[in-house]
């Protein structure tokens, strides 16, 4: 049970461990909106359009951004990413489990930047749903990590539940 | 105390196999040592300036002899034959072997002992009162509220990368002996529940908690504690880790608006989901069951006539004990602090004497105090002339706890990569210099505190006298602070004056000290009141003056 090597090409996987394409497209700010398509905007772009645009998009949450400004638009976002420009910067963790469990935001939540195998363990107990992982085996990844984390002390965002409601669960007959 | 269950084992052994293959990569080269240095900083593996340092979490600085003795263990099989106890009630090991860690940790998982976000910018250990559950003035025992703690913030997902690092410590007493108020978050208890601090601190910016919440009960400690690390986590500065931690945030928000965010965040949460039930509070606390005390009547005749007989030994017990809730036991510290010595320290066959006179005397239960002491908690008073004698023999009957060679010193420069002068040689000096027992107990408490460095982990902002290494153009040089505090009267010491060379400070404080029996009222004024009374100035031109 090794874990596998790490490599610099990100590849988007889910938390169930498979990778999947990514169709979505950052838009800059100054870029137009394009007739179809999936674009994800920056979020100060987002607090700008979203009260006037139809349609869903992808807001992109960098670490300063406070993501309960989205509340009045929640259902025009179909997708948002979580931006980590460096890994020791952990405001994204934040951010997801606010999203997921205080807006009840129920879309995918996706981790992009400096998201390396040793924090995507964290980030799917915080309610990441998606990582665009740096790493040349990110099934490997899911895997290791399933097998080797089997129980955590404390709630999050994700389905573990804390040891204390293991152990003091009614033993059924 | 708290016994792992088979989850708890599950964890432990889990984050081993972890970090055995990350060290395991480092060693074949598949990573490099800047890509390692994260991981292992994870791990409590730090490299200090000689070698690498491994350190060892005491949850709350409780500790069985089992534990001791393998501690006694790994330092005489992986290290040069000692450990360091620290500031932290953690232990250090400072000459070990990066390939050998994943044995160590082996080793230490046999006796449910990790090293766990022992470093890090994380929740660190939990520090609490050294005699939790035998003090007469303890309200309610902290130790089960602790281990609640250390349980919910063992790699809590959303706290392991905050702004800095963050520390917590609680106290049950009246008397607060956990320093709670220079923690980034301190807990008292009271009968009404918790009083939370937030923000107090050492390091370059010194500061006392405000009391942010009162009476919180403990049902609802855990998600109270996530609503004010998501403040902080959200909010705390990540542009300059000198300004990181949560006093910078608490001081800039005011206490008043940092617990209003908290307040509004908590009670956003699913705090039933959070709060471990009353079932787990009472199944924790059950670990922490009063001894089964000796039934044996306390033979104060023979007690008086040990003392008689041997002066030493009723020094000793003068300064190194304190009394019970159970009339016929007292606690006693074990002092680390041996005239010139290096504080903190003890060889493997120290820990192996210390271990087995817990198992012999003392329910088999010691504590490491954050004043780098041991403690057994709970020992008969017919037992304590025997302990003296085997403690003595085996260099730890030193009598001065609490006293002028009672010190706290950091690595400073002889291991620590961020020193800026040696704290250890200092000590030794001083601690020379006040050799003398007599003129020790004339002087009676006096806590002296040396940092080697800003980052204050001797804790020099807190002693009565205050030392702070600090380099100039390549020259060690001290600066003094004097009036400093870490009991329920916190207060921040002050720098007096220039700087002093390594040369001349225990003569400074000679002349302090001595200016000091010259004022106090009687020998009940403690330095530290009398300090108080005259105000810093009387002392200072003795600091620089020659008298
Ligand atoms: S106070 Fe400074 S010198 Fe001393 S151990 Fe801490 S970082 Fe090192």
């Amino acid at each position: 049970m090794s874990q596998p090597n790490s490599a610099s090409a990100p590849q988007l996987i889910t938390a169930e461990g498979q990778v999947i394409a990514n169709d979505w497209q950052l838009l800059a700010d100054e870029d137009a909106i394009g007739a179809d398509g999936a674009y994800v905007l920056t979020f100060k772009r987002a607090l700008a359009d979203l009260p006037t645009l139809n349609g869903r998009y992808g807001v992109r949450i960098e670490p300063g951004d406070d993501v309960r400004e989205l509340i009045p638009y929640l259902d025009k976002i179909a997708l948002v990413e979580v931006s980590f420009p460096g890994y020791r910067d952990g405001r994204g963790y934040s951010t997801a489990r606010i999203l997921k469990q205080n807006l009840g935001f129920t879309g995918p939540i996706r981790a992009v930047g400096d998201v390396l195998r040793d924090q995507a363990h964290y980030m799917l107990r915080c309610g990441f749903t998606e990582l665009l992982l740096k790493d040349a085996d990110p099934e490997g990844v899911i895997a290791w990590i399933k097998s080797l984390y089997q129980y955590s002390y404390q709630s999050a965002a994700d389905a573990h539940k804390p040891v204390w409601a293991l152990r003091h669960a009614k033993t059924e007959a | 105390m708290y016994v792992y269950d088979h989850y708890d084992h599950a964890i432990v052994k889990q984050r081993n196999a972890e970090f055995s293959d990350q060290v395991r990569r480092r060693l074949s080269g598949e990573i490099t040592e800047d890509q390692f240095k994260p991981l292992r900083l994870m791990n409590g593996v730090y490299l200090q300036l000689h070698a690498y340092m491994l350190r060892v979490a005491v949850p709350y600085g409780v500790l069985s002899s089992r534990q001791v003795r393998k501690f006694a263990h790994i330092a005489r099989t992986y290290d040069r034959g000692f450990g360091h106890f620290t500031t932290r009630q953690n232990i250090q090991f400072n000459w070990i072997k990066l390939a050998e860690v994943p044995a160590i940790l082996d080793e230490l998982a046999e006796v449910e002992m990790h090293a766990i976000q022992t470093s890090g910018n994380c929740i660190r250990n939990t520090t609490t009162d050294q005699f939790a559950g035998a003090a007469k003035d303890e309200i309610d025992d902290p130790r089960p509220w602790a281990e609640l703690i250390r349980q919910w913030s063992t790699f809590h997902p959303e706290y392991a990368f905050l702004p800095r690092k963050f520390k917590i410590a609680i106290t049950g007493a009246t008397e607060d002996r956990a320093a709670v108020r220079v923690h980034d978050i301190g807990l008292q208890l009271t009968e009404r529940g918790f009083d939370v601090y937030a923000g107090g601190g050492l390091g370059r910016t010194p500061a006392v908690a405000p009391l942010i919440k009162s009476g919180l009960p403990g049902e609802k400690l855990l998600s109270y504690l996530e609503a004010c690390l998501r403040v902080y986590n959200r909010y705390g500065r990540r542009d300059n880790s000198y300004k990181a931690r949560i006093k910078i945030l608490v001081a800039a928000l005011g206490a008043e608006e940092y617990a209003r965010q908290v307040e509004a965040e908590w009670n956003a949460l699913d705090q039933d989901a959070i709060d471990a039930p009353y079932a787990e509070i009472a199944r924790i606390k059950s670990f922490f069951p009063a001894p089964a005390y000796k039934a044996e009547a306390f033979d104060q005749a023979a007690f008086d006539r040990a003392k008689a007989a041997d002066s030493r030994f009723a020094r000793w017990v003068r300064n190194n004990t304190l009394a019970h809730r159970n009339d016929d036991h007292i606690s006693l510290t074990i002092s680390l602090k041996p005239i010139g010595g290096v504080p903190g320290d003890a060889s493997d066959a120290q820990m192996d004497v210390m271990a087995d006179l817990a198992d012999d005397y003392a329910y088999g239960e010691l504590r490491v105090s954050h004043e780098q002491n041991i403690i057994l908690p709970h020992v008969h008073r017919n037992d304590l002339y025997t302990i003296y004698q085997k403690l003595d023999a085996a260099g730890l009957g030193e009598a001065n706890v609490a006293q002028i060679t009672d010190m706290i010193a950091c690595p400073g420069l002889d291991y620590c990569s961020l020193a800026n002068a040696r704290s250890i040689p200092l000590a030794q000096d001083i601690s020379r210099r006040f050799e003398d027992a007599q003129l020790s107990d004339t002087i009676g408490e006096l806590k002296i505190k040396i940092s080697g460095c800003i980052n204050a982990c001797g804790h020099h902002h807190v002693g009565h006298i205050g030392i702070l290494g600090v380099d100039k153009q390549g020259v060690e040089f001290y600066q003094i602070l004097l009036g400093g505090r870490a009991d329920e009267k916190a207060a921040l010491g002050a720098i007096t004056g220039k700087g002093l060379s390594a040369e001349d400070v225990p003569a400074a404080i000679e002349r302090v000290v001595k200016l000091y029996l010259e004022l106090r009222t009687d020998p009940s004024e403690r330095f530290i009141d009398t300090l108080g009374r005259l105000g810093r100035d009387t002392f200072k031109e003795a600091l620089h003056e020659p008298a």
